[in-house]
């Protein structure tokens, strides 16, 4: 028999199927389109985590005050740690005089922050502000600006502010030059900041000896983080080491136990994300397995049982001269055509799924979105494959039948 | 009314002949086809085989005329052939021993009472089984001896089986019946489907082209059943209860379709029934009783006693 001839009988057979037939198909299509949907949110998830890691700068190091032993281990995000034993520790210049011997440290700045009441055009909006050194700031930071210019060494009451404070939070734009009111501190616009998406778009930038006559409680010399900018990134790890040792003699501390301060890296913190990401894409990947080898199941159950009613039909064939090839071909291309079938529904679901999970969790997804030739084609793959392989045993066991006990079936 | 008259009812009421007219009819379009000569006569006389000179057949022409060597060495050959059914503890032989030859060209008809064997003999005359013990000889080869895949290409190419439940495939229509062992022979679709027009017009469905088996009459479907049985011109027909599902008129259109296959066209037909006005047909008759032949007849064709 011709490959067409197979697949014009394998079609007959499909076209009429029992309603049965076509439940099974809905056990693939969930299964592809679980698959679909995952496997491209997961690279939607990728992408976006990916593209506002890649402005991330991978060689800083962040200290400050305050330890759990809880999160020691996690280098979660700094905010997360000040609870403890020790929050009315200090990080003062001292700190940063005992670390500058550091060599693997390449830059080093204290930095305060706080929130401040800040004016324009009439209007007060509660904004947060950070200090930070001049002479550094522009050679650690990772921000540019859209317009106007970073912080310069002679600075003093000037501020570089966030793209959402320029356009979004008074009803006038600020713009470059304009002079906005901190605690009734004029303080001059130097430059705007790009875009990031986060909220970093709402803060303001100015250097650290403006910002301690405007923040409430800043003291001078004493910092609420201390920022280091590693020599390069290879270096991250055993500088982190070196800081630890560092300020534990320097603090005179002796025991972990009474430690005061912690260490953060933007690097781990990289990492223990786009880890997350991946084990999270894993599960829900492994969940969709799941539910693809469920269908297959099915197939299988569906396949064993239309075996089993056609016994006669393939007693019939085999007396008019079908070869045991023939059956199991057949049967094979009917079971192939169930993942195809499932295989292109499949797909159009795992669009509708990917699609609305996107469009749930936040409109930047979406730019990732949508789902890729290559994965709809892998998909499709995927469920022939299974359609194949869920067909083979009931396929071989009907083209092994004998032709008199098959034809005798009742 | 004698049995002769009484077929003749029902052939005018049947009217067998038309439909042999039609077979004649297209054997003549076939000729003429093919030869390119216009003579277009009734041809009452159908020398001119249409299968062997049409060239849709799969099988070889060489095999369509003549398989044995001569007319001395049987076609089919049963040498102390035993049937043993295993049923757990139990064994029950359905065929006990039965010598049998079968000469290409004749109407063998085997006779039995029900249980008697008749099915599970034509099982193995038709390559559907293997005996227990003993050989069943196919133009002098053991059936035994030979792989699936040999066996299923003399049943698809030799044999042409007709069941008493017809055993059409309910998915496919008419045409797709007919032309299915045209398409396990890898016949070219074009001429497949050229042979199973011809064929239906022979059995006289082709307005019923495109009916489901589900669609069709009891008569019809075996109707059907036969022109499948013909589509790759087997040289042997055999039939296991061919009318037993069919009413007697039907029953008898069947029969005679059979009996001028096997005059004009020179088949070898084996039925199998306990229909015993079957045997006005036979050229031989195989009684058969309880796995056993009891007795075998000689018969000279359609002297039926009166
Ligand atoms: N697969 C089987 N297993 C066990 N016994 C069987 C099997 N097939 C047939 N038989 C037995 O073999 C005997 C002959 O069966 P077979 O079908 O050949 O009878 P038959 O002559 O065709 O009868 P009928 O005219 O009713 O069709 C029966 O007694 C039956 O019970
Ligand atoms: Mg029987």
């Amino acid at each position: 028999m011709r490959n067409s001839t197979y697949l014009k009988m394998a079609l007959n057979m499909l076209l009429h199927s029992k309603l049965r037939s076509w439940l099974t198909i809905i056990g693939i299509v969930i299964g592809v389109g679980s698959v679909i949907g995952i496997v491209s949110l997961g690279d939607a998830m990728q992408a976006s985590v990916q593209s506002s890691l890649s402005d991330l700068d991978l060689t800083k190091i962040t200290i400050s005050p305050g330890y759990t032993q809880a999160s020691s281990n996690m280098h979660g995000p700094p905010g997360m740690r000040e609870s403890g034993a020790s929050t009315d520790s200090e990080l003062t210049k001292d700190d940063i005089a005992a670390l500058r011997g550091l060599d693997s440290i390449q830059y080093i700045s204290g930095e305060i922050s706080g929130s401040e009441k800040v004016k324009y055009a009439g209007q007060t909006a509660t904004l947060s502000i950070t200090g930070v050194d001049p002479q550094v700031w522009k050679y650690m930071t990772t921000l540019k600006t859209q317009s106007g210019r970073l912080l310069e060494p002679a600075d003093k009451y000037v501020a570089v502010i966030g793209s959402s404070i320029a356009s979004e939070t008074y009803d006038h734009d600020i713009g470059v030059n304009q002079v906005i009111t901190i605690n009734n501190k004029s303080v001059r616009v130097v430059g705007v900041l790009e875009e990031k998406g986060e909220g970093d778009d709402s803060k303001i930038y100015m250097p650290i000896d403006g910002a301690l006559n405007l923040i409430t409680d800043a003291k001078k010399d004493v910092y609420d983080t201390i920022t280091v900018k590693a020599r390069s990134e290879d270096l991250v790890d055993s500088l982190m080491d070196d800081i630890v040792k560092k300020l534990m003699v320097s603090r005179h501390i002796i025991q972990e136990d009474d430690r005061d301060f912690s260490v953060t890296a933007s690097k781990s913190m990289a990492e223990s994300v786009t880890e997350m990401l991946s084990s999270m894409t894993l599960f829900l990947g492994a969940i969709a397995a799941v539910s693809l080898l469920v269908g297959s199941v099915g197939i299988a159950n569906t396949m064993f049982t239309s075996v089993l009613e056609k016994t006669k039909e393939i007693g019939t064939m085999k007396a008019i001269g079908a070869k045991n090839r023939d059956i199991l071909m057949i049967f094979l291309f009917n079971s192939a055509m169930v993942g195809f079938v499932g295989g292109i529904l499949g797909i159009m679901l795992g669009w509708i799924v990917s699609y609305g999970l996107q469009s749930m969790m936040g409109g930047d997804m979406t730019a990732g979105g949508g789902v890729s030739i290559s994965l709809m084609i892998e998909g499709l793959t995927l469920a022939i494959i299974i359609g194949v392989i869920s067909g083979v045993v009931p396929a071989y066991r009907a083209s092994k039948l004998k032709p008199v006990d098959a034809l005798r079936y009742e | 009314m004698t049995l002769t008259e009484i077929i003749e009812t029902f052939k005018t009421k049947l009217n067998p002949s038309k439909t042999m007219d039609s077979l004649e009819r297209t054997a003549n379009f076939y000729d003429e086809s093919e030869n390119g000569s216009g003579e277009s006569d009734s041809g009452e006389d159908l020398k001119s085989n249409p299968y062997s000179n049409s060239a849709t057949v799969a099988v070889k022409s060489s095999e369509a005329t003549r398989i044995t060597l001569n007319e001395k060495e049987p076609l089919i050959k049963l040498t102390d052939v035993w049937k043993i059914y295993q049923m757990g503890e139990v064994e029950f032989a359905a065929l006990k021993g039965i010598d049998l030859e079968i000469y290409e060209g004749e109407f063998l008809v085997v006779l039995g009472p029900s249980g008697s064997g008749k099915s599970t003999l034509m099982n193995l005359l038709g390559c559907l089984d293997l005996p227990s013990k003993g050989t069943v000889f196919l133009n002098s080869r053991d059936i035994s001896e030979l792989a699936e895949s040999e066996l299923a290409r003399i049943r698809g190419q030799m044999i042409g089986f007709i069941f008493q439940s017809f055993n059409l495939i309910p998915t496919l229509n008419t045409m797709g019946n007919v032309i299915l062992p045209l398409e396990f022979q890898e016949e070219e679709p074009e001429k497949a489907r050229q042979r199973g027009e011809y064929l239906l017009e022979i059995v006289g469905l082709s307005d019923k082209k495109f009916n489901l088996p589900s669609q069709l009459s009891g008569g019809q479907r075996q109707r059907v059943a036969i022109a499948r049985s013909l589509a790759v011109n087997p040289p042997i027909i055999l039939a296991d209860e061919p009318t037993g599902n069919l009413d007697t008129k039907t029953g008898d259109y069947i029969l005679d379709f059979l009996s001028k296959l096997h005059e004009k066209e020179g088949k070898t037909i084996i039925i199998v029934t306990h229909d015993l006005d079957i045997v006005k047909h036979a050229t031989r008759v195989v009684y058969i009783r309880d796995g056993e032949i009891e007795k075998i007849e000689e018969r000279t064709k359609n002297k039926s006693e009166k």
